[in-house]
């Protein structure tokens, strides 16, 4: 494998959302067994929005995030540990000390594409404590590529060694991803990583591109489970990087993932559903996806027309409550 | 009479204090005597020098020097400075109400006040409230309609977005402390310890408005009587936040929770009208302090 590509697995963590955060101990042992004798980088484990989001709000975890980290540690030893947290829903005394303590290798510290500045606490903590922290824009459409480039060196300035731009809503082309990950690969001196979603189809192709572009962290999730439409299918970004030769591992035990996941999830595996697609062309964050459904249907209005309106309003993740708001007010027109 | 008036002090000059400074200068209740900041070319400072006796640029020791032209003072700094800042200025034996989520002080809620006992006002002149947060202000209310109206909170969630532009470096600084004292304050309103607390920059420009939600599992309870006293408690809040509305009344969720959201609009003073957690933090803090005078006076503001 060339050394300076990694391979960053999310399926116990992103694909939470398509679980419904139902993810439990057991899936997560099996798991890491097989991706720690693959050549898979990093495995993110917990709640569908990171450490500590299990609530009302975003979706209540039926196992603690602890939890499912204690059984992954145990169970990796050449393939890391990681995990997503988002300052406003995590805590340092809460969540992070604790992850701390459980033996976590790499810590995403997330934030909207515009917050940099909420994560500097969080990052310059963990720094001082000598973990490996990178830092996460999310909603990265959200911002333009200056901004991009101005947040994303904020990051660098508290610490984090790496910068993940995440396309949360799945509203990238493959030029859209070019044009950022080479700005900013250009303008940082820490590695850039790139976390695709499949809500227009081509979360392969924009990982594919982040590749071409000097990404060297590139996120993907087993058959693809994740938020909404899911993720970047991560043996097929293997397969097609193999092909092209940008990829030099052995598919099979990302194969045998794949078909772990396939066998204990049938009926939750991600789709480009109308609503998925609808999401992704006005650029709203993934993890709507059931709210959406839900409120459209209890209060029977067209889903594409909530879609938009949230997307006029421009919500960023975590302001699911509002959903119920938006509706009304449609019903009210 | 003008000597009656509640003589203050202001620490701090960004957006929370700014917003309070331009308040009380329009409130013939007080008299704001020094504005402090650790600059001197700290926008704040600047814009109101013209209108407040002192402006300190260097730091609450200044105030050290004036203690005897103020009754008590706001600080509107930051959680890890407000400790500083009380050891400092407690010998003077002062009133102080923080608009930091430091948790210092007794945590106040204005409107709560002779609803529930959990929130009283301190017969001595000395005292210290905390204002907890934004989000604590805004969700106060409905948490005491909830729990009131039922037998038991079995968990119980606050969960607010505010616009980006209206969280200045402090506040993003203090994002743990706010999550923190928010869910004390919970936890105190309603006897359960199954609380948590969230909180979402938007950056949307036009920039949103305030909201607040809370999700609560709760145990024999009229849903009826909750919404009845959300509306009672939403009319006597707006006496001095006329922007908090009730947006989505309590309902029973899918998940089984009675849920509630308000939207806050500021009252636009310093920042505009998205800045409704800046409002609604300073408006309970200056209802405090006029409470807290009243009670330590023995009789009304201005009489």
């Amino acid at each position: 494998m060339d050394s300076k590509l990694h391979l960053y697995d999310v399926t116990l963590r992103d694909g939470n959302h398509a679980l419904r955060h139902t993810l439990n101990s057991k899936f997560v042992s099996d798991y890491c067994k097989i991706a720690d004798n693959s050549d898979v980088w990093a495995v993110e484990v917990g709640h569908g929005n990171g450490l500590g989001a299990s609530s009302f709000l975003v979706g209540k975890s039926s196992e603690k995030d602890i939890e499912l980290l204690t059984i992954a540690r145990s169970n990796l030893t050449r393939t890391k540990l990681a995990v997503h947290a988002i300052p406003g829903f995590a805590t340092i005394k809460r969540d992070l000390l604790p992850a701390l303590a459980c033996g976590v290798d790499i810590f995403r510290i997330a934030t909207h594409s515009t917050e940099a500045t909420t994560a500097q606490k969080h990052i310059e903590f963990l720094c001082n404590r000598d973990a490996t922290v990178h830092g996460v824009l999310m909603m990265s459409h959200m911002n333009d590529i200056s901004g991009l480039i101005s947040q994303s060196k904020l990051m660098q300035s508290y610490g984090a060694k790496a910068v993940i731009l995440m396309d949360s809503a799945g509203y990238f082309l493959p030029n859209d991803v070019h044009e950022r990950v080479d700005a900013i690969k250009n303008a940082l001196d820490i590695e850039v990583g790139f976390h695709a979603h499949n809500n227009l189809g081509i979360a392969i192709s924009n990982a594919g591109q982040a590749i071409q572009s000097g990404a060297s962290i590139i996120d993907g999730a087993s058959m693809g489970l994740g938020a909404g439409a899911g993720n970047a299918q991560l043996e097929n970004i293997v397969s097609t990087g193999i092909r092209n030769k940008s990829i030099n591992v052995d598919i099979s035990k990302f194969l045998e993932m794949s078909q772990k996941v396939e066998s204990e999830y049938p009926d939750k595996l991600p789709l480009v559903t109308s609503s998925s697609i609808q999401s992704g062309m006005a650029g709203v964050f993934s993890g709507y996806a059931p709210q959406v459904k839900l409120i459209s249907e209890e209060l029977g209005i067209n889903p594409q027309n909530l879609w938009e309106e949230i997307s006029r309003r421009k919500l960023v993740a975590g302001q699911e409550s509002m959903v119920r708001e938006i509706a009304q007010d449609l019903m009210n027109l | 009479m003008t000597d009656e008036k509640i003589k203050i002090a202001i620490i701090g000059t960004g957006n929370i204090g700014a917003d309070l400074c331009a308040r009380l200068l329009k409130n013939p209740q007080f008299e704001v005597v020094a504005f402090v900041g650790r600059r001197s070319d700290s926008p704040g400072l600047i814009k109101f020098k013209d209108y407040v006796k002192f402006t300190i640029p260097t730091g609450v020791a200044g105030l050290l020097e004036i203690s005897s032209d103020f009754d008590g003072f706001f600080d509107a700094t930051s959680a890890f400075e407000h400790g500083r800042h009380w050891e400092v200025l407690k010998p003077l034996n002062k009133w102080a109400i923080d608009l930091t989520p430091s948790q210092v002080g007794l945590p106040m809620v204005p409107e709560l006040i002779g609803v529930s006992d959990k929130f009283r006002i301190q017969k001595d002149t000395f005292a210290n409230y905390s204002m907890v947060t934004c989000g604590g202000q805004s969700s106060a209310p409905l948490i005491h309609a909830i729990s009131r109206n039922s037998e038991q909170v079995l968990e119980i969630e606050i969960s607010s977005s505010i616009a980006s532009k209206s969280a200045g470096p402090a506040t993003r600084l203090n994002i743990d402390q706010y999550i923190e004292s928010t869910e004390n304050l919970t936890k105190l309103i309603s006897n359960c310890e199954q609380v948590k607390a969230i909180l979402v920059l938007n950056p949307a420009d036009p920039p949103v408005m305030m909201r607040t939600t809370v999700h609560a599992k709760i145990l024999r309870y009229d849903l009826v009587a909750i919404k009845e006293e959300v509306k009672l408690i939403t009319n006597k809040i707006k006496n001095y936040v006329p922007g908090y509305d009730v947006v989505v009344e309590p309902y029973i969720s899918s998940l089984n929770t009675v849920s509630t959201t308000v939207k806050v609009t500021g009252a636009g003073y310093y920042l505009p009208s998205y800045a409704g957690n800046l409002d609604i933090i300073n408006a309970a803090a200056v209802e405090t302090a006029m409470r807290h005078t009243e009670t330590i006076r023995g009789k009304p503001i201005g009489f």
